[in-house]
Formats: structure tokens, sequence, C-alpha cells
């Protein structure tokens, strides 16, 4: 692909690359190995504790996971956890955000307050709720049931998401508000005198111009939220099969010290993640970064 | 309409905030009436404040949470917007692998990133200092503020620079008088969001440093102790919380005004 | 506004270039001479009184720096393997949790003590603890404090404690009809307190998890036994209703909030309960773990510290010789009644100081006599992780399906075969 390219390409080309360089560089310098090293790792049986019984085994600790009903079990709480808290958090964080761009009463309180929750410690956030939702020491659980919450799948299921929500929605919101502050207003008002309706002038106007914001947040969100950790190890620690892709990970890497499955869980949370990130790339089309559009 | 938007803005610092009295709450609340299930504290302490106070390590802990935070921030936002510009608006080859690979960064669960980084910086010296934790601080949130920033490079109507130029403005007064305003929602909203990243990391937080010389707030937290081995310092806990949220409303405080509406009269997008 | 926060923010990172940049200080540094022992050890309030009694002793041969780890074992256990996989010289004396000790001996992270070090270290020691320090016929710590836990019980309720667990679970339905506090209070979440609660019922029943060496999984009769009583006791109606969700410290609370008759959990509790509900704690005693067989008193789980020496140490004497001054009798006294952990060595007992600060000492030693170790294997955090989620929730556990499948299950973990749950 060697063609002649003319001066201005040229140092197109290059401003690029001097713009990129400095991030591109920190970035590998401090994960290509780290990267490289686990998954070297997956392809072995390594366990810390045994260190004689190192070797090479190919793919079968994928084989081990894949075959296993705790990864499986993980997985599926994992994508529910995911999907129900990231659909929501969409919802809610839009809304959100049209209160944060459109208020001017106390717009500085309003738009502090709610992000808050995204600010607080997480772990400090989940024993929070723990105590909260535990009867005997929490305003909620002696509010709304008679037993107690966190002792079941369901209710605890549907805790962990309301915590995961409550601590994200901030993130979407402010994701999106940004995208927001992008919509001319005055592309509105045209829009507003030529009869649309607000629900058409969103969908119409504000939605196209936020379709990258909605991209970046949705995406970043999920890859989160499939990771999730902190609110389950604080509020069930996995029990009536509670228990996340990231739990099983932290429990045969650090407590198992399997560095082998342990990794290979790692790769395998990797590539569910990047599955899920190219069908919303794939969905986006052009208004993912990186992308030319072809058309406008 | 006023009192609309007045109640919805009610309703949001309802929502936001009531789990966050809750901690509040329990900061304030005694050791004898800390888990009575009330929302309000029947007896109120400033015992946990006290506590947290006494020793410098806390102190310490914020004096590092605070430099690492912004000094990350600092240069991450910086190489975030040189990088997501060049994304945006330039074509260069290389570009897809750029995007594609800090993609991948941030999608790899980093608990298995932590042990090879301690070897890593074990041998280069680094382990418990600052830039150990501001090197995988910057590189962990570098994804996020090139895909937030080039998303919003990417719809500012860079003609109005040109059109700015061709009205007689040089090309520095184009940048800031018109580019600039356009681009700072996404700058601060990129800043903001790294900087709480920084800010509540545990994980490297944890791994990486071994003395209050470098140890952020939410790892010093995790050594809070009780009045025994299985007692958790449940009101020190909260009261540290409560303590290390006010930089961030400083923060957030500071920095979201710049997040508005950009000055788009005239504009014509194409 | 812009430009004043850019100025600042440059300031700032000018002001900190320094720190950023400056030399590394070596924790592990030795000043002037004398060796320097890192003493690796999760917080515990007046330890560092012990280390300069200690470093006073020593008179200069050796200073030991106390390096305090977090909170949670987890956290404490990952910090300390990290470094020994790295092979670490900065580490030289390790707080182990004693279900840590055989997992770094196999590793080959800790030293074997030997001659007149291992001596010193099983004079007079409890048999329990200093058992929970062997691995493979050696000795591999010296075991710092113990624990045990005791079954607390409202004077106001009941009369006489009750010595087995269907006694417990009978008068406790006594209580719930006559609509007086009645739960059965102790830890149920799944976590390491759900295995330590079933180790003592196998134990008390006579049973046993695994075989002597530790190698194969056998679940006997006694522990199928084990599974029963934790399974008629989870669905009796006599637990709390967070009984699934309970750690510790929320079996302490539920017990203070009034909600009990009985509470199975460590000594720490009544100190606890004194200050948090003194009318209340006037009105609980204590007595030995309930047992399964009438007549057969109970073998009850104990928990504790152990001090190890690291292999890469670069000072391995004098370690030893540190290791010993912070565990020796008159510190371990000094921590009992300070810190409230149990002391490993039983002269310590009689010491008249005891009294006042352990009332309950007595009901403790007669427990550590005859006390059960948590089974000994290196893979103890596989067996631990896979047991407790098979346990949980105990309610719905079927004893000899359970049974069975732990066999195949924590099997596997020995061996560290397969995925932990």
């Amino acid at each position: 692909m060697t063609v002649r390219v003319s001066e201005g390409k040229r140092a197109e080309r290059r401003l690029g690359w001097l713009l990129c360089a400095p991030a591109a560089i920190v970035m590998v310098a401090v994960t290509a190995y780290p990267i490289l090293y686990s998954v070297w790792l997956s392809l072995q049986r390594f366990d810390l504790k045994f260190p004689d019984e190192r070797e090479f085994v190919g793919l079968s600790n994928y084989i081990t996971v894949l075959s296993n009903e705790y990864w499986w079990t993980a997985f599926g709480v994992t994508m529910l956890i995911t999907v129900v808290s990231v659909a929501i958090e969409l919802v809610l964080g839009m809304g959100l955000a049209v209160v944060m761009h459109r208020t001017l009463v106390g717009r500085g309180l309003v738009r502090t307050s709610a992000l808050i929750p995204y600010g607080i410690v997480t772990v400090v956030a989940a024993f929070s709720w723990r105590y909260a939702w535990t009867p005997g020491t929490g305003y909620l659980a002696n509010l709304f049931s008679d037993g107690a919450p966190l002792t079941e799948r369901a209710s605890s299921l549907a805790i962990i998401i309301l915590a995961e929500i409550w601590k994200t929605t901030p993130f979407m919101a402010l994701l999106l508000l940004a995208g927001l502050a992008l919509v001319p207003d005055d592309l509105l008002k045209a829009a507003s005198m030529d009869g649309a309706t607000a629900w058409q002038r969103f969908v119409k106007v504000t939605l196209p111009v936020m379709k990258p914001a909605i991209l970046v947040a949705l995406l970043f969100r999920t890859l989160d939220a499939f990771r999730v950790f902190d609110n389950i190890y604080v509020l069930t620690a996995g029990a009536n099969e509670t228990s996340s892709v990231s739990m099983l990970a932290y429990n045969n890497l650090l407590r198992g010290l399997n560095l082998g499955i342990g990794s290979t869980m790692s790769v395998l949370i990797f590539i569910s993640v990047a599955i899920m990130a190219f069908i919303f790339v794939k969905l986006f089309g052009t208004a993912a970064p990186g992308r030319e559009e072809g058309r406008r | 309409m006023k009192l609309r938007w007045g109640l919805l803005d009610a309703v949001v610092v309802v929502f936001a905030l009531l789990p966050v009295l809750w901690i509040v709450s329990l900061s304030f609340k005694t050791t004898a009436t800390l888990t009575d299930g009330n929302l309000i504290p029947r007896e109120w302490t400033l015992e946990n404040y006290r506590t947290i106070f006494q020793t410098d390590q806390f102190v310490r802990a914020l004096v590092n949470s605070i430099g690492i935070a912004l000094i990350s921030t600092t240069i991450a936002v910086v190489l975030g917007t040189m990088a997501a510009y060049a994304v945006a608006r330039l074509d260069f080859p290389g570009k897809g692998a750029l995007v594609g690979v800090s993609l991948l960064i941030a999608m790899f669960p980093q608990v298995s990133l932590v042990s090879p980084l301690f070897d890593i910086e074990r041998q280069l010296g680094i382990f418990d200092t600052w830039l150990g934790l501001i090197l995988p601080y910057i590189t962990f949130s570098l994804p996020l503020a090139i895909y937030t920033l080039s998303a919003f490079f990417k719809q500012i109507p860079w003609d109005l620079e040109k059109a700015a130029k061709m009205d007689g403005a040089t090309q520095a007064q184009a940048f800031r008088k018109v580019i600039a305003p356009l681009a700072a929602p996404g700058v601060f909203t990129s800043a903001i969001l790294v900087f709480i990243f920084c800010w509540n990391d545990f994980l490297f937080a944890i791994s990486l440093t071994s003395t209050e010389r470098s140890r952020t707030v939410p790892a010093a937290l995790s050594f809070f102790t009780g009045a025994s081995q299985f007692e958790d310092p449940t009101g020190a806990i909260s009261a540290a919380a409560v303590v290390i949220t006010i930089p961030i409303i400083l923060f957030v405080l500071f920095f979201q005004r710049r997040i508005v509406a950009g000055l788009t009269s005239g504009a014509v997008k194409g | 506004m812009v430009t004043h926060a850019g100025t600042w923010v440059r300031a700032t990172a000018a002001a900190v270039a320094l720190l950023l940049l400056g030399p590394m200080t070596a924790c592990g540094s030795d000043e002037g001479g004398v060796p320097t022992i890192n003493f690796y050890y999760a917080q515990e309030q007046n330890l560092q009184k012990v280390v300069d009694d200690c470093n006073a002793e020593a008179a200069g041969k050796y200073r030991i720096s106390y390096q305090v780890l977090p909170r949670s074992a987890d956290d404490q256990r990952v910090q300390m393997v990290r470094r020994l996989a790295a092979e670490d010289s900065g580490m030289d004396i390790l707080g182990l949790d004693i279900t840590w000790t055989q997992e770094f001996a196999s590793a080959d992270w800790i030293l074997e003590w030997t001659g007149a070090n291992k001596s010193e270290a099983e004079q007079g020691t409890l048999a329990g603890p200093l058992e929970s320090a062997e691995y493979d016929g050696k000795l591999y710590a010296a075991p710092k404090n113990t624990n045990v836990q005791l079954l607390w019980y409202r004077t106001d309720l009941v009369q006489q404690p009750p010595t087995t667990w269907d006694q417990m679970i009978q008068q406790a339905l006594e209580l719930k009809q006559q609509g007086k506090p009645y739960q059965i209070i102790t830890m149920g979440a799944q976590y390491e307190g759900l295995v330590v609660l079933y180790n003592t019922l196998v134990a008390s029943a006579g049973g046993h998890i695994l075989n002597d060496d530790g190698t194969k999984a056998v679940f006997d009769e006694g522990a199928v036994r084990g599974l029963e009583i934790l399974q008629k006791f989870a669905s009796a109606g006599v637990t709390h209703p967070s009984f699934t969700n309970t750690i510790e410290d929320d079996a302490r609370l539920q017990f203070q909030n009034g909600d009990g008759a009985f509470e199975l959990n460590w000594p720490f509790v009544y100190p606890a309960m004194q200050e948090g509900a003194p009318d209340l704690a006037a009105k609980v005693k204590w007595a030995r773990y309930p047992g399964v067989d009438s007549g057969t008193p109970s073998k009850v789980t104990i928990g504790g510290y152990n001090l190890a020496v690291s292999k890469y140490s670069k000072h391995p004497d004098l370690s030893f010789e540190a290791a010993l001054c912070l565990r020796n009798a008159e510190h371990q006294k000094f921590s009992a009644i300070n810190d409230g952990v149990p002391p490993t060595i039983e002269s310590v007992y009689a010491d008249p100081e005891m009294t006042k600060a352990y009332p309950m000492k007595d009901e403790i030693l007669a427990e550590l006599r005859d006390a059960a170790n948590r089974p000994l294997t290196p893979a103890y955090q596989n067996v631990s992780t896979v047991m407790s989620a098979t346990l949980s929730p105990p309610a719905s556990i079927n004893p000899e399906k359970t049974a069975k499948e732990l066999r195949g299950s924590i099997q596997d973990a020995l061996e560290s075969k397969g995925v932990l749950p």
C-alpha cells in the first residue's frame, strides 16, 4: 500500500503520530508485559502453593473453566446484572442528564449532588447498603420487608443491581450531559418553530448528535458492570448463587493462588467484554471513535 | 415550567443523597447506637472524626490522594486530549490500532495485572512511590479520556474555525474564542471522571504501596481497626468516607460550570 | 477561571515533583549497623509496645520494625504472598493466620524451626495451636496467640446452659413458644466463619473432613453427623433471619440488640457488649460451647496467629530470636490483657493478673485443652472456599448427598484441580 502521498497528507500523519505517541507509549509501557504475562499464565498449570508442578498445558485451563458449572452460573449472574443495570442506568442517566442540563435553579447543587454517589468509595457505599438492608441494623430492611432480603437470591440480586445503579448512574449522566452540551440550541429552536414536539426534537435532533457520547457511556459502563465485584463481595459474598465472574477470578487467583486458572478467567472475562464492545461498536457504526464518517 | 424542573431537581437530589445521608448519619453515631437502624442518629458524636484525625496517618493519606489524583488527572487529560484530537480530526495509519489497544487495556481485568505490575515496579524502584501509582492511573484512565474526548471532538463543528479565520481571526484567536469553549465540556467531563477514578481506586493503591509515604485514602481505610480483630470500625470508616467525599464535591463544583452548551449561534452543522 | 486552575495545578505539580522522584527509602534499611528485622503483622493496638520492649531487650543486637498489614485476612495474605513470590528480602517475620502455615511451608516460603529455637517455641505451648504450626512433621512457626468461641447466654432466660446442640435448639424452641427472645445467634454467611462452625460440629461428633495426613477427603460418619446438625439448626426456626448473611460483628450486634437467648462467638463480644449494651451484659454469662452427644464435651475450632520466618530473610537467626521474644510468656500475657488475644502458652492462664481481664479464662482453657484444628493442608484456602460455598445456605443441606458431593469437590480442591466457586 505504498502510494504517493501529498505533502499535506504527510504532515497530517506526522502530527497524528506525534499527538498520539505519548498516550500510546504510556499505555503500552505499563500494560504490555502484564497483559501478555497473564495470557501466558493462562496456558500453564501454575499454582503458587505447588511450585514444582508448573507446566505448559495449552488450552486445558480453558476447557476446565468452560466446562465448569460455577463459571456458567456466575456468568449468567454477571450478564443479568450487566444488562439490567446498564439498561436502567441508560434511561435514568439520560433523564438525569436532561435535568442537569436544563435546570437553572441551583444548577451547581443539582449537578454536584447527582455526582456524589459516583464519588463515594464503593466499598464504603456497599457496607452502608449492607447495614441498611439487614434487619435490626438498617432503615431500609425495617421499612420494606419483614425478612432478611440479603439472604434470598432474587432480593439479593435486586439489591446488588440497585446499589450498582445508584452508584454509577451519575457516570452515565455526566457523559450524556457532555453530549447534550453539544446539541446546538438554534437547531432545537428551528425544529420547535417547525412544529416538532418535544419528543420529536429529542429523537430527531438531540439523539443523533449525542450518539457518540451514548456509545462511550454504554461501552465503558458495560465493561465496568461486567466486572462487578465490590458490591457483591460486601453484600452477599456470593452466597445463594450471586457470585460474579470477577469474584470467581478473585477466588481462584488471590485466594486459591492458582495463577493458571485465575488468569484463564481473566482472559475469558476480557473476551466476553470484547464481544460486547464489538457489538456496540457495530450497532453504532460511524459514531465509534476512529471510524470515518462516510456520509453526514 | 420552573416548578416542574424544581420538582425534578428535588427528586434527583433525594435519589442521590438519601443513601449518602445514611453514611453521614453512621459517621455521627456512637458505638452503642451505630446499628440501631435509625436514619437519624439518636445520639450525636464527633468521636469518629476525632479518631481519624488523631494520628497523622489519615492526613498523610489525604495529601497523597490529592497529589496523586491531581497529577494523574492533569497528565491523563492532556495526553488524552492530544490523542483524541488526532483520532477525531486527523487521518493517519495506526489510528485504528490506537483506538483498539486503548479499549483492550480498559477491558482486561485489572486484578490479574496487579502482580506483574508489582514485579516491574519493584525492579524499577518505583514501588511505594507516587510515581508508582500515577503511572497505572494515567494508563487506566487514558482509554476513557481518549474515547470521551474523541467522541466529543467529532461532534464539534470545526467549520466554525474556518469561518472565524475567514472573518479575520488568527489561528490562535479562532481556537481560543471558538473551539476551546466548545471543547471545554468534554475536557472537564473527562477530568471529573478521571479524577474520581484515581481518587477511589483501591486495587492499585493497596497493591502498589506499602507505607504511608504513598498510601492513598481508600487503601488507608483498610488499615483502620476496630476494638478487636472481628469488629469493623464502621463509624470511623463512614467518617473517613464523608471527609474524602468533600474534595470530590469541591472538584465537581469547580469544574461542572464548564459543562454547558457551547456557543453555537450562527453554527451551521454540515 | 480556567487559567487560574491551570496555574494552580501546575504549581501543585511542581511542588510534588520532589516527593515524586524522591529517593526510595527502603523500609528495611539497616541503621547504624543494627540489623533491622521487618515484622509484618496485622494491626494490633498495643503490639508496638511489645516490639519496643523486645528492642530494648535486644540491646542493639537487632531492631524490630513493625510493618502493619491491612485489616482483612485476605488482604494480609495476598500482600505477603505477592512479596514472597517475588523473593522479596524485605520481610523477616510474618504473622500468619493459623490456617496459612501449611500453605506457606509447602510453597517453601518459610523456614523450619530447629534446635533450641524449636524447643523454646514448643515449651509449654498448648497442643492445638502447636499442631497448627506444623507441616510434614516439622515445625514451621511459633504460635503467638490462639482463639476459641464460647457459648454466651442470657441468664434471665436460660437457667442451665445447654451442653449439646439438641438441648440448645430445644430450649430455644421453648422460649419461642413462651414469646420470649429465643434466637441462637452465630455466623452463617458464606465465608470462613461457616467453615469454623461446621468444623466444630464435625470434631465434636468425632468425625473427620480429611484423613490424618491431609491428602484425602474422607467426610466420614461424624462429618455427615455434622451436616445433619447444621441443617437441623438452620431449619429449626431458631436462627436470626439474617443467619445466612451473618459474620462475627453482625452476630455480636444481633445479640446486643436483644434478639438472642444464645450466642456462639469469640470472646471479643464480651468487652464489646459491656461497652455497647451494658444492661444486657450484666445478664449474660458464658459456658463451654455445646457438644454433639451428651456426655462428650465439644471440640471447638481454634483461631489465632503464628509467627514464621521468611525464607528470603537476610537475618534468619536474629529473626527466630526476635520472633521468640515477641511471643514469649510475658508478652503473650501483655497482649492478652491489653489486646484481648488469648495466649498459646498454658502457664500464662494461671497468672493472677489474667483473672481480672479474662473472667472467662477457665472455659477458654478447658476448650483449648481439647481443641480442634481446621483441616491442615497447604490447599486450605481451596478447601475452605469450596466448603463454604457448598454449605451455604445451611438449611438446604442434604446430609448424605452433600457429603458425597464434598468428597469429590474437596478432593479436587486438595489437588488444586478444577475451579474454585
